[in-house]
């Protein structure tokens, strides 16, 4: 299967390093044979319709902090969709930056790969914020599949859980600590009893945080999630207006300490009801399957069969999430291997 | 409210269905009804626990008050007054919004009273972090004070931090 990279930041790389590592185990398991034809960044691309060397692009962009600066094979200048035109290939990833506003460069990327009649998966959040049913329904009118696991709760297989393992029962409610670094400050806080601005420093110095955190602290990363949950799993066409968002700024020590006195753990709740769209700090019993410490994420399915389960691990992390997209990228190789040899039940 | 009244009944058919009727007829909600035959007093009585929700306290005098005038023999009756109850986080500036004030129009509500309040003085200048426990007769109640507290809280300018249990 002939595939494009678009965005080789650290999640790109993080992916291509896996797609490395897994090579075999994709070959052997799914008998699946990935080849890199073309990788873009922002400076430029690579593009090797025999398949490019992953190593190689690695080296490369180390280097020359570009996939341009791939040996004999790299351009620098050229676009993403010049290369999404011009090169043949079954499938795009695109793992460019989230711009939650307008869903660009991402949106474009992804429409024009569906356009050229290419399946896309991708990690990015933007487009899905901004354009989620559009998308659907551009994918099924070209016959290309989409997929977009990555988007939410990093490595942990949320969406899939839902639309699969929980496809016989109804889903009443879906409850979530989806934001890595609002977690790690609230569990830091209750435990260590500093002041929100030193345990958000520490963050940022550790990589946890952004050096702006504005969209984790004030929810509006969780709210991204709240609202491609809703669309994927409720069916819905929310953006992100529709959600009630208030963030964790003004969550002070003391609080967190009373909240442990009686008993609670205060987490960053994101939540989604086909009536109700709301991300805000909740009071959370120590000891819930939500009350998860540190960087973890965790999100509890309450359905009509089997009441409440709930799904933990790692929200972020190039590693952990390339294990979303390779999961992605197996479920797309085996759904068109199925329609060309026109399974069915 | 919550109402468990306990009382012995004759060991002859049709009793149970005899008491239960009023309860009804005066507006209780049946929640739960045990018929304990196996424990039967010396006197040969059968021992029954029921336990319904009520709206206002005049109608359970009456539906008390009609049970003894049938020659109900009633032991115990158990008010479960504030039953529910729910914690609440509010960060802001507490004090200086009036507590006092916050407090009393929570407590105006019928069935509802703040049973519990720990307070955090922030540093001079900086907000202060409450936690109050709000106890209500029922889940009705409880809803009603909830929607109250966050009217106060965003009046007044305080982050409210409810509990997952109501969600």
């Amino acid at each position: 299967m002939r595939i494009i990279l678009i965005g080789f930041g650290n999640l790109g790389k993080g992916f291509a390093r896996a797609l490395v590592e897994k090579a075999s185990h994709l070959r052997e398991t799914h008998g699946l044979r990935p080849v890199v034809v073309a990788a873009v960044d922002e400076f430029g691309a690579a593009v090797d319709e025999g398949g490019l060397d992953i190593q190689k692009l690695l080296r490369a962009a180390e280097r020359t902090n570009s996939v341009a600066g791939y040996p004999s094979r790299g351009v620098r200048g050229k676009t993403a969709l010049e290369v999404i035109e011009e090169v043949e290939a079954e499938l795009v990833f695109e793992l460019t930056p989230t711009n939650i506003k307008t869903g660009e460069p991402g949106l474009t990327h992804i429409k024009r790969a569906m356009m050229a009649g290419r399946h896309v998966i991708t990690s990015n959040k933007g487009p899905l914020v901004v354009a989620f049913r559009k998308l659907n329904e551009l994918a099924r009118k070209k016959g290309v599949e989409f997929r977009y696991s990555a988007s939410v709760g990093g490595s942990v297989p949320v969406i899939s859980l839902a639309k699969r393992m929980l496809a016989g029962n109804e889903i009443l409610s879906i409850r979530g600590v989806l934001n890595g670094t609002s977690n790690y400050i609230l569990t830091r806080m209750s435990m260590e009893g500093a002041p929100f601005d030193v345990v958000l420093r520490e963050a940022q110095e550790m990589g946890i945080a952004e050096k702006d955190p504005t969209l984790d602290i004030e929810g509006i990363d969780t709210a991204c999630k709240i609202t491609i949950l809703a669309n994927a799993i409720f069916d819905m066409d929310a953006t992100l207006k529709d959600v009630k968002v208030t963030g964790i700024r003004r969550i002070r020590p003391e609080a967190a300490r009373l909240a442990q006195e009686a008993g609670y753990a205060i987490k960053l709740i994101g939540v989604a009801k086909r009536d109700l769209l709301e991300v805000g700090p909740k009071l959370v019993p120590i000891g819930h399957p939500l009350a998860v410490g540190g960087t973890l994420n965790a999100v509890t399915f309450q359905t009509d069969l089997a009441r409440e389960t709930t799904i933990t691990g790692f929200g972020a992390g190039p590693r952990e999430t390339s294990s979303a997209l390779l999961g992605d990228l197996i479920d797309v190789y085996t759904t068109i291997r199925g329609k060309r040899c026109g399974t069915s039940a | 409210m919550l109402v468990r009244v306990e009382m012995e009944l004759e060991d002859v058919p049709g009793q149970l269905v005899r008491v239960l009727e009023p309860i009804s007829r005066f507006g209780g909600n049946i929640q739960n009804v045990v018929h304990q035959r196996d424990k039967k007093t010396p006197l040969g009585r059968v021992p029954v626990t029921v336990i319904f929700d009520v709206g206002e306290r005049a109608r359970l005098n009456r539906i008390l008050a009609t049970l003894r005038n049938m020659g109900v023999r009633i032991t115990r009756v158990g008010e479960r007054e504030g039953m529910v109850k729910r914690t609440v986080l509010l960060i802001g500036h507490i004090i200086h919004t009036d507590i006092r004030d916050t407090i009393d129009r929570i407590n105006a509500l019928r069935g509802v009273r703040v049973s519990d309040l720990s307070l955090a003085m922030g540093a001079m200048g900086e907000e202060s972090s409450a936690r109050m426990t709000i106890a209500a007769d029922n889940e009705e109640c409880v809803r009603r004070a909830l929607q109250r507290l966050e009217g106060i809280a965003a009046e007044k300018k305080l982050l409210m931090i409810t509990s997952l249990e109501g969600t």
